[in-house]
């Protein structure tokens, strides 16, 4: 072959290995950059603190749990199982639970009512709106018109009527019972959704929301249906 | 003969190595970009084999090549139309003839070599 062709060819093939090169780098490259600055960053590592704080806490209770079991004898044993059972069901919603919280009232407008317009129902929407609002303030427990919610509550319409589990809810007067950790996160709670603006979003339905103020001790009561497990098997008995 | 090759490895430890970046609008425009600019190549190389190289054909068409594909990119994003696709059918065809008269080409030296290595040993 010519010298010079093979220079050429070479200058050639060279441009193309650094144009493969780029080509190759600018796909590896990341497509979203990160662009949080350092107040954002700190507010993120204080939130995963906050989670971490709560893990521990966590590991700890189960951790005393544990303790329990191995130094008690066999009768106190069953003990602390019926309790932890009993915790449990407390959780999941099968027993009634009393404890500091916040009851909030749904009543039609009264001004709107005086002028003749008509109430319609509350809207499930609206409804489950305002139960993510309550489980993002920490609110633990709550009772919607005399139905608790459980992990498979569903709110929805069913035949033109507002249910919750299923169940059809008075339309124009509609208690709602919220129990929380503590007393003072009941406060924070009444706080924040007295401060919040969804309440504006009932006024909108021709409906107002009662906030009443936080109270030490209210009772929500327990699920009244079946729970269904689909994945946990019972184990055989006394083995 | 083995230049060329160690110029596109040259090339590409090059490229690797500065690490550098195109704005991730103009990606379709460098991988046309490069399509040509290999099709180019081969058809250099092939003209060279066939011994009808000619140095101001293989210049020019280097660099018209990588032109008319972004221009065509360029045109076909501002009209809609996905006339890229045109670009890559049109390379992507003569790449593989380019490599194919290549390998016959080459096959046919092998051969040759063969024969005369056995007459000669007769």
């Amino acid at each position: 072959m010519d010298k010079k062709v093979i220079t050429r060819i070479t200058v050639v093939s060279f441009i193309v290995g650094v144009m493969i090169a780029v080509q190759y780098n600018t796909v590896q490259m990341p497509t979203t950059r990160d662009t949080r600055d350092i107040w954002e960053i700190r507010q993120e590592l204080s939130e995963e603190k906050k989670r971490h704080s709560e893990l521990l806490s966590e590991i700890a209770t189960l951790s005393s749990v544990v303790e329990e079991y191995e130094n008690n004898d066999t009768e106190s044993q069953a003990q602390i199982l019926k309790d932890t059972v009993e915790e449990l069901k407390q959780r999941a919603g099968l027993s009634s639970i009393t404890g500091p919280g916040v009851v909030l009232n749904i009543v039609p407008a009264a001004e709107l009512l005086e002028m003749g317009f008509q109430i319609e129902p509350i809207s499930p929407n609206l409804l489950i709106r305002l139960v993510n609002e309550i489980y993002r303030y920490n609110g633990h427990f709550i009772e919607i018109d005399g139905q608790r919610l459980v992990h498979t509550s569903a709110i929805r319409d069913i035949n033109g009527k507002t249910t919750v589990n299923g169940v059809p809810i008075d339309s124009t007067n509609i208690d709602i019972y919220i129990i929380t950790e503590n007393f003072e996160k009941a406060e924070k709670l009444y706080s924040y959704l007295f401060a919040s603006a969804f309440r504006d979003d009932f006024y909108l339905d021709n409906l107002s929301l009662v906030i009443n103020e936080a109270q030490p001790s209210i009772t929500v009561s327990a699920y009244d249906g079946n729970l269904s497990n689909t994945y946990l098997v019972e184990n055989d008995k006394g083995e | 003969m083995w230049l060329p090759f160690l110029g596109l490895l040259l090339g590409l430890a090059l490229g690797l190595l500065t690490d550098i970046h195109i704005p991730a609008v103009y990606e379709n425009y460098l991988s046309i970009a490069v399509l040509a600019a290999l099709d180019t190549l081969f058809g250099g190389i092939r003209a060279n084999l066939q011994q009808v190289y000619d140095d101001k054909v293989f210049l020019s068409g280097f660099f018209f090549n990588i032109a008319l594909a972004a221009g065509l990119a360029f045109l076909g994003v501002h009209l809609g139309v996905d006339l890229y696709l045109a670009a890559i059918f049109a390379f992507g065809v003569r790449l593989f003839q380019n490599i194919a008269v290549i390998r016959r080409i080459l096959i046919t030296k092998w051969e040759e070599r063969h024969i005369k290595k056995d007459e000669n040993a007769v």
